[in-house]
Order: C-alpha cells, then structure tokens, then sequence
C-alpha cells in the first residue's frame, strides 16, 4: 500500500480515536443516568420556588378578612368554586428564604413587593369572571356590566371577600361647618323650593332635611359639573364655591326629617312589596335608610319628587345604568306605589330617636 | 419584552452543566472542517451510547433524582380538563406565566384558553383565544388577559371555552425529535425541557401538533408547560389548577385511586385531542366538540 | 422593550404559541445548500463512476463546488440555534430517534467524504506544488501531501480506484442525505403541509434538479471568467441531466399535491385557502411556471431544434438560472409556507419577512452567496479545469458542420469503450 494512503487511513483513525475521547470527555456527567439526558436537570426543575402559596398562607395575618370570605359565596367547595386569594391578589411570593412572611406588608415575599396586583379597579376584576359574555356556562353568575351599575366600582356595593354581602356603612359625623353652612343656604336662596330646614313640604325641591352628606355633595358637584342638569339648580350651584358645599350640606344633613302621613296604605303595602321586589333595598335599605352614605336615603323622601327621580331614570333624564335597569320594567303605578311607600317610611335611623 | 433578571426553571449553574456547557462553548467555534472530521469517529460513537446508557442504568437501578422528600417512582401524573365548566377567566394563563417567568405577552404560552361560538346559521364555529387582537385590546395590555364581549349575546347559538396546555404525550413527538436529549419524558409522566442542554433548534416546536411549545426568546431556548414540576414534587398543584376557581382544571396521580384525576377519569367519558397523532395525550377533556382543535 | 422577535399575523384561528414562526428564510436556504451539494456532487459522480466523459470537464470543479458548499451547510444552522455555543450537544450525546441529530453525523460523514475524494482527485497537483512552491503556500501544500510525494503508477492506481470507491459510496451518501433533508420535514405529522412520504424524494430530485443548474451556471460564469471556450457536449449533457430530474422531479410534486387535495383530510379547506391565496405567485406562478415549466419547455425546444453553439449556452444558462430559481421557491414554499398553515387546520400565518438581523433576508443572503466567494478561492488552489479543451473550439451554431446532439452522444459511447 502506497505510504500516502497509510497514512491517510491513519489519520482517519486518530481523529476517530479523538473524536471518541472528546466526546467521552465533553459529556456531562448525570447523561444517561435515567435516559437519554442530563439526569441532574430534573431535580434543578423540581428545586424551583413556588409563588402561587395557596389561600392558607394568608390565613395568619388576615384573619377577618379570611373569615369573610371562607364564610362567603366565593369560597363554595361543595359547588366546586373557590376563589382562592391568589386569584385576585397575584401570587404571594416567590422571592422569600424562610417560606413565610416576615413582616405584614415589608417582607421580600409579601404580595405588596411584588407590584403584585392590589385590586383596584374591582370593575376590571371582577368581570373577569362575572361579565356576560359568549362561551360562559350558564351556571357561572354573569351581569351585563352597563346594566348592573355603569362604571361604579363592584365593591361600593359588594364586598369582594364575601359578594351576596352588601356594604353597610354606617353615616360619619357631618363634616364641616353647620352654621356657616346656613348663612351659605340663606345666601343661595335653597330655601326657596327645599324649604329653609330642608323639608321641602310642597314646595317643588326633594326633601334635603336628614339626608347623607356625602349623596348632597355627590348631587351638588354632578349639578356644578353637568353630569345631573336642571336649570333651576344650574344657576344656583354656579354661585357657590366649591369650599361651601361641605358646610351647606352639613347643614341639611343635620336637620330633622319628615315623613309623610298622608295614609294610602294599599299603596304603601303594593310599595313595599315592590321595594323588595326591584331590589330597591339592596341599595336604598329595606325601609328606605341606605345602606352606604353615598346612596340617598328615600324614606321620607317627597311622593312627587321619588316619582318624577324614578320617571327620570326610566325616560333617561337622569342616568344611572343600575336604576335604569330597575326602573325599565315598572309602570307609572308602580313608580306611584313606591312613592307613596317611601315618602311614609320612618326617616330616622333606629334609636336615633 | 423586557429582559427577566433569572430565567428561573433552571439554575443556571450546576457544575456539570457547567464544565459541559463552557468546553462546548470553547469549541463551538472551531471551524467546520474540524467538526467534519471530528464526525466520522464519532458516527460510530453513536450505536456505542444506548449501551452506555443502559449500564449506567443498571448499576445505579436504585438512583432516582435527587429530589427532596420525593420519590419518581411512586407517581403517575395526569390531568383532567372539563371544558363545561371553564368560564374563560384566563386566570390561569396568568398565575402560568408568574409561576414560571415567562414573558407577559400574547406569544408565548404554556397554557392557554380558547373559545369556540357558533353563531346562529353559522355550522363552522369562530374560534379566538386570550392571544387574539381583539382580546388583547379589551385586556388593554398584553400584560392581562380576558375574553373580549365581542360577540352580540342574541346571535350566539352555542359557545364555550377549551383551556389548553401540553398533553405530557406518552409518546411524545417532541422528545423523538429533539437532537440532543434536552428534552425528555419522566418517570412520573412529564415531559421537560432541560434548559441548560437545550440548543435552541425549534424541531420540537415543530413536531408538537399541539402547539404547546414556543421558542423562549429571553432565555433562546424551548420552554412549555411542565405542570409545574417544581411544585408537584413539593405535593402543591400546578399553578394553574391552584387558581382555577371552577374546577375546570384537574390534577393529581393516577397511582392514587382516589385522587381527583382517578376519580375524574373514572367518572366520565374523557377524551383526549387529536389521538390519531399516536403521541397518547395525557390531559383527558370533557365537554369537548367536534370543531375542537 | 427589547425587540426580540416578529410576531405574524394570522387569519382564522392560529395556537397563539404559532404567531412567532420557529423556522425563517435561514432554514430555507438549509436545505437548498445541501440540495446543492449532493446535486453537484451527482455530477462529479456521473463522470467518475458511470464514466461519462462528457462530463469530465466539470467533474472535479462540481465535486470541489460541492465541498464549497458543504462547508457552510451548518452555518445557517448554526446562526438559527438559540445557543450555537451548545451545537455540539447534538453530536456529543446525539437522540438516535431525532432526524436532526443523526444529521449532524451524516453531514460530518459527508464532509469527510467529500475533502478525502478532493484529495485524491488533486493530490498529482498538491504534490507538485509541494515540490516548487515556498513559503507558507508551499509548507500548505507539503501538509497535505502527508509526507508522499509517490506519484508512481501503482499510487496512481491506488488513488483511481479510491476515487472510484470514494465516488460510490458518494452517490448513496448525496441522496442519502438529501433525501434525509426531506425527511426531516416529510417526518414531522404535525403538518399536513410537510407530512407526506414523497418528501424525501422530492427533496431528493429537486437537490440534483439545482445542483445540476448549480453546475452548468457555474461552468459557463467561469469559462467567461477564464476567457476560455465552452464544451459544449459537455454542456449538453448537462442540459439532459437536468432537463430529466425536472420532470421527474415536477412529476412526484404534482403526485404529492395530487394525493394531498384527493386524500382531502382534515384541514384541506385551509391549504386550498393558502394555495390559492397567499401562495398563487410564489407557487403556482414563481416556482411551477416560471421555475420549472418553462426551462423544461425552452430545453426541450432546444432539444427538438437542435441548438448548439452560444445559443445552447444562453438557453442552458437561463435554464439553470430558472432551475435555481425553482429550487430556491420550492424551499421557500416547502419551509415557510408548511409554517404559513397553522397546526389548528382552521387558520393562516403570514410570514413576516425581515432584513436585518440574524435571521433577516441580508443574512441570509450572504450565507447563500459565501461557498461562492470560497469557491473563488478554492480554484486557485485546486485548479479543477485539467488540460485546457485546444482541440474543440467553441462551436458556432451557423456552421453546417456542428456536431448534431445524436453525434454528440456516438462521441461519448465511443469515448467511453474506448477506455
């Protein structure tokens, strides 16, 4: 055999030879020890720390908050539904070294450092699962958000803990200055159709008298702003500062309201049944008190005034996405009926008396 | 997409991986003529390397992976969906992608949920999931996820939501594609992808009819789906079971009668999607129809 | 917000997980430069195992062709891997069940094959530069003589016979590997598209179809390059070689097209949708009309007509050029287009095609065109042109006296039993 081809061959073999060294030598170790692949990578994959902790981790610290919900409609195990913490709230950690947190809110793995989702915008949240949309089963509760209350946070009404919970909030001592706030009311002449203490008797305004201060400043600044439009009002809240509004409805909110007595009992019963009914008690409260200051209180509310209000959100006068809806399915008798319940109801609270 | 400090389902640094992984970066740049002749004698390595395998199998029968508290053996992973009950809330498409680090956009899932709706006179359904434009503009982000109310409630004759994620095949396309063994199945029944081996080819992605693999771009390698392995062998569920609130994503072991996967299994007529590939899914749906894809 | 990949846009319904396309235009030209190097190295094959002696004077320049590109065969590979530091894990521990991986260990094979066949066939030159030549140039060629200087008749003979062996075992190895390529894609039954048993063949047929038109493109650049004159029978049967693998090669894709709208499976709506929609001008006008139709209609007209002289080398080379072309398409329609249907049977990607980058159009470009710059190189070091044809001069297609195609073809049976 020629030396060349020898040699050629020879060649071939070292690199063979080499080749098999290097790759005998380059392959890594755990290869091969349960398959085909590095056997070490499967406990590196298994040594990864867990963010999504479950709901008994939260327990510790939000006690109340647990209670709630664990006693509430979004935790149901029997049905299959549990809306587990982490849900809404993001993951509770990943970060942490001693599997807990250190601290309430300052612990490397608390869900508040990890620009975790702290859930404001209950409106975006919670139609992630609640908005009616095609593909949901029918089981699942759905609303048709524009219908159930426009752009109004769930949670003003809802608690998110426990949601066939409604809010119940106390009213807090008015704010502001009483007797500023009647110098402003002469000054502006509310007098004129709410009457001087607010109790408009006859004349054409709603009674102001005993109303929740926060629902007066809400209307006052929807008038001031266009949101709500009367031209009687226009002109009139055009002229206050903004800074007199507090003490103004200060005023009305501390003076004494009136029921009516004017006695159509069937109308009153057909009312309150109808309340109940339309769900006005959700809100409102089953007598007409509400059940969130900033909701008005309807009991002893004008007859006139509560059916031209509701006649105004059923035509669209006014615009309320959650009273349209109610209001859309009743007539002008019902709107009568509630009338004549609400304005007869006892306007003051339980042992306010 | 921003750049992720760690890319998490993998330490980045284990010794052999290492030493592996720094020698093949030396030689990675040899030139091609080396590689070439470096091939022949390794050609005939390669019917040597099964045999390797199976001895060093042997002699360590008893050797599982070092897990803590967790024995490989004694697990059979599976996992159960019922589409009936899936509301489409997409929460799991998101603890998913927080859980394992995956980039928060609309291209890159390990799970994901489509929804079908036929609409009235219409025989073929329309089919959109979380990563469609329309979805992702009523998000607002790609960052969120939620199904769009995109379509008119009255005209709607039939719809309803399919999640999906990796099937965990038994025999998995994937795994027979992948070059390297970067991929492969576990003792228990999960595929996973060794991200420190994992060249970055894409034939995986590929191979799987699913479409349950993506190519990481942040960290240039295949990921998807492990049912969250670093959990499951802490006892925990996959993330996205965890915060299904209705139920419709099943998990548990097969080798346990009365887990709920058993129980599911056993409970219903489940069906597995595209079984005419061979891979042998290991999620089990019900609540499945015929346009289902 | 790092710009890190293209996302496609989709009509239907797409798995969200598709919109990024795994595969871009550097896996398209994968398979067309493999397609080169086993097309090339067929007609090196021709001449030194089948003895066709018209093909000797582009023998050893397509077999050194065919290395040229073979080298930067894994370069597309390579700048597509997601850590190219990591490619050698496929050959270190390579998946015995994964196409990919036992490619790694053909194409090194092939490599091997072709630079030790290179050898053989320019060691009589490697020798003699060995001996005049000085400096680095000289210590180059002295390396890889390996110390012999035997150029004796019984190492002569050893080196024929070698050759001969190397070039067998060659032939099986190009379609083997090529028809490998398209298994690779044949193999995947997650795309309807790619899914098909006839891939390998068609990759097969198309590889020889353009490393043929690689041929007699290159061979006609370099005769102008190099001032000298054409052989034209040489050309000719060259044009035949190449007239023959488009046919059969346009056969078997029509066959595979054919059973897949009969079959008409699942997901048929969507590929007539993308056939005669997004891909009416790549496939049906660019790749089967402009790309493959008309070459065979202008060779065959040559063919019946019998043109010679520098008509024949403007038809061939259009031809080859529009062959290329073809190839060229057909992997595009093959790699993108099989990526084009979603995996979901109900929906359509639309490639999105980039410049820049490292999977752009640019780069992509600049690997197709490098084995050529090296083959540049590679002549002056190898010279593959041997004697330069005096006898022949080109022909000229007025004179009464060319040689007819028939002529031609006596010319090499004789030449042949001559040997």
């Amino acid at each position: 055999m020629p030396k060349h081809i020898s040699r050629l061959i020879m060649l071939l073999v070292i690199l063979g030879v080499v080749a098999y060294a290097a790759k005998q030598y380059f392959t890594v170790n755990s290869f091969y020890e349960f398959g085909h692949y590095r056997g070490n990578s499967v406990a590196d994959m298994a040594s990864n720390k867990p963010k999504f902790k479950g709901s008994a981790s939260c327990k510790d610290c939000h006690k109340d908050v647990y209670k709630q919900w664990s006693e509430g409609i979004h935790y149901n195990p029997a049905a299959g539904k549990v809306v587990k913490c982490e849900v809404c709230h993001g993951p509770g950690g990943d970060r942490g070294t001693k599997g807990m947190f250190d601290h309430v809110s300052t612990g490397p793995d608390h869900p508040q450092n990890m620009k975790m989702i702290v859930p404001t915008d209950t409106v975006k949240l919670c139609v992630v699962c609640h908005e009616q949309i095609a593909g949901r089963p029918a089981q699942q509760k759905q609303i048709v958000i524009a219908d159930h209350a426009g752009t109004q946070q769930c949670t003003v009404c809802h608690n998110p803990h426990s949601p066939l919970t409604i809010n119940e909030a106390k009213p807090t001592p008015p704010i502001g200055n009483v007797t500023a706030g009647k110098a402003d009311v002469d000054a502006a002449g509310c007098a004129a159709c709410h009457g001087p203490t607010g109790i408009s008797d006859g004349l054409p305004g709603p009674n102001l008298a005993g109303q929740n201060q926060p629902y007066i400043m809400a209307a006052f600044r929807a008038y001031k702003s266009g949101a709500r439009s009367n031209d009687f009002m226009k002109d009139i809240v055009a002229n206050v500062k903004d800074s007199d509004i507090t003490d103004i409805s200060a005023y009305f909110a501390t003076q004494s309201c009136k029921s009516a007595h004017n006695g159509d009992a069937d109308a009153e019963a057909a009312g309150q049944k109808l309340a109940l009914a339309s769900k006005c008690a959700t809100c409102h409260g089953t007598n007409g008190i509400s059940r969130q200051p900033v909701w008005p209180n309807l009991a002893g509310q004008s007859k006139d005034y509560l059916v031209s209000a509701l006649q105004a959100y059923k035509n669209g006068g006014r615009k309320n996405g959650f009273m349209t809806k109610i209001t859309k399915d009743l007539s002008d008798a019902d709107f009568a009926n509630l009338g004549a319940y609400f304005s007869n109801a006892k306007c003051q609270r339980d042992g306010a008396e | 997409m921003t750049k992720k400090e760690s890319p998490g389902t993998c330490h980045e640094t284990h010794d052999e991986a290492d030493r592996g992984g720094c020698e093949i970066a030396r030689r990675g740049f040899l030139d091609q003529l080396k590689c070439a002749v470096a091939g022949l004698a390794v050609t005939a390595a390669a019917y040597v390397l099964p045999l390797e395998g199976q001895t060093a199998l042997g002699t360590e029968a008893a050797s599982i992976p070092a897990i803590p508290g967790y024995d490989w053996s004694k697990h059979r992973w599976a996992y159960g969906v019922d589409a009936t009950k899936c509301i489409g809330c997409l929460r799991c498409v998101k603890a998913c992608k927080t859980e394992n680090n995956v980039a928060l956009d609309a291209h890159h899932f390990r799970t994901w949920v489509e929804r079908y709706v036929y609409l009235d006179g219409h025989e073929k359904p329309l089919i959109d999931s979380q990563a469609d434009p329309v979805n992702i503009a009523a998000a607002g982000t790609e960052e969120d996820y939620r199904f769009a109310n995109r379509y008119n409630n009255d005209d709607v004759y039939k719809a309803f939501f399919v999640p999906k994620l990796c099937n965990h095949c038994t025999h998995p396309a994937c795994v027979q594609v992948c070059p390297t063994g970067a991929t492969f199945k576990t003792m228990d029944g999960v595929v996973l992808i060794d991200h420190n081996y994992c060249i970055g080819c894409q034939y995986c992605v590929q191979a799987c009819p699913y479409g349950a693999r993506f190519f990481d771009h942040v960290r240039r390698v295949t990921n998807k789906c492990t049912w969250c392995y670093h959990r499951i062998t802490k006892g925990l569920m996959p993330a996205c079971v965890e915060v299904c609130p209705v139920e419709a994503r099943i998990f548990g072991d097969l080798d346990d009668k009365e887990s709920k996967i058993s129980q599911f299994i056993k409970n219903n007529r489940v069906q597995v999607l595209k079984p005419e590939t061979g891979n042998g899914p290991n999620v089990f749906y019900i609540g499945l129809d015929s346009e289902v894809v | 917000m790092e710009h890190l990949f293209e996302a496609a846009s989709f009509t239907g319904y797409v798995y969200p997980n598709e919109t990024v396309f795994p595969w871009g235009v550097l896996i398209v030209i994968y398979p067309y430069l493999t397609g080169l190097v086993a097309g090339a190295f067929t007609i090196s094959s021709l001449y030194q195992v089948f003895g066709v002696q018209s093909l000797k004077p582009v023998a050893h320049f397509a077999l050194l062709s065919s290395l040229c590109v073979m080298l930067f065969v894994p370069t597309p590979l390579l700048l597509h891997l997601g850590h190219p530091e990591r490619a050698f894990n496929a050959m270190l521990t390579p998946h015995v069940t994964s196409a990919m991986a036992m490619f790694s260990y053909a194409a090194s094979f092939y490599i091997l094959l072709l630079m030790t066949e290179t050898w053989f066939v320019f060691r009589e030159h490697i020798v003699h530069q060995a001996q005049h030549l000085k400096g680095i140039p000289g210590l180059f060629y002295r390396a890889l003589t390996l110390g012999s200087y035997d150029l004796s008749e019984k190492a002569m003979h050893y080196d024929r016979k070698w050759i001969y062996a190397l070039s067998a075992i060659g032939i099986p190895a190009a379609c083997g590997l090529h028809g490998y390529v398209g298994f690779l894609f044949g193999s995947l039954k997650s795309r309807e598209w790619w899914s098909s048993d006839l891939m390998p063949p068609i990759f097969l047929l198309s590889a020889i179809v353009s490393g043929t038109a690689l041929t007699i493109v290159l061979y006609v650049v370099a005769c102008k390059l190099r001032r000298t004159t054409v052989v034209l029978d040489c050309l000719k049967m060259m044009t035949h070689v190449l007239w023959g693998f488009l046919i059969v090669a346009l056969v078997l894709e029509g066959l595979e097209f054919g059973s897949l709208v009969y079959k008409a499976r699942e997901g048929i709506d969507v590929i007539l949708q993308f056939v005669t929609g997004p891909l009416l001008v790549p496939f049906w006008i660019m790749q089967f009309s402009i790309g493959a139709v008309l070459p065979i209609f202008i060779l065959t007209v040559m063919f019946w007509r019998k043109t010679t002289g520098r008509n024949l080398i403007i038809g061939a080379t259009v031809c080859g050029i529009l062959a290329l072309f073809e190839v060229l398409m057909m992997r595009t329609n093959v790699v993108i287009g099989g990526q084009d249907i979603s995996k979901t049977g109900k929906g359509l990607l639309s490639f999105p095609w980039v410049f820049m980058g490292r999977e752009g159009i640019f780069a992509a470009a600049a690997v197709l065109i490098a084995p050529f710059i090296l083959l540049l190189g590679m002549v002056r070091v190898f010279p593959p042109w041997g004697e330069e044809p005096t006898g022949r001069e080109e022909l000229d297609f007025t004179d009464p006296c060319a040689p007819t195609l028939a002529q031609l073809m006596v010319d090499r049976d004789l030449s042949r039993s001559e040997e």
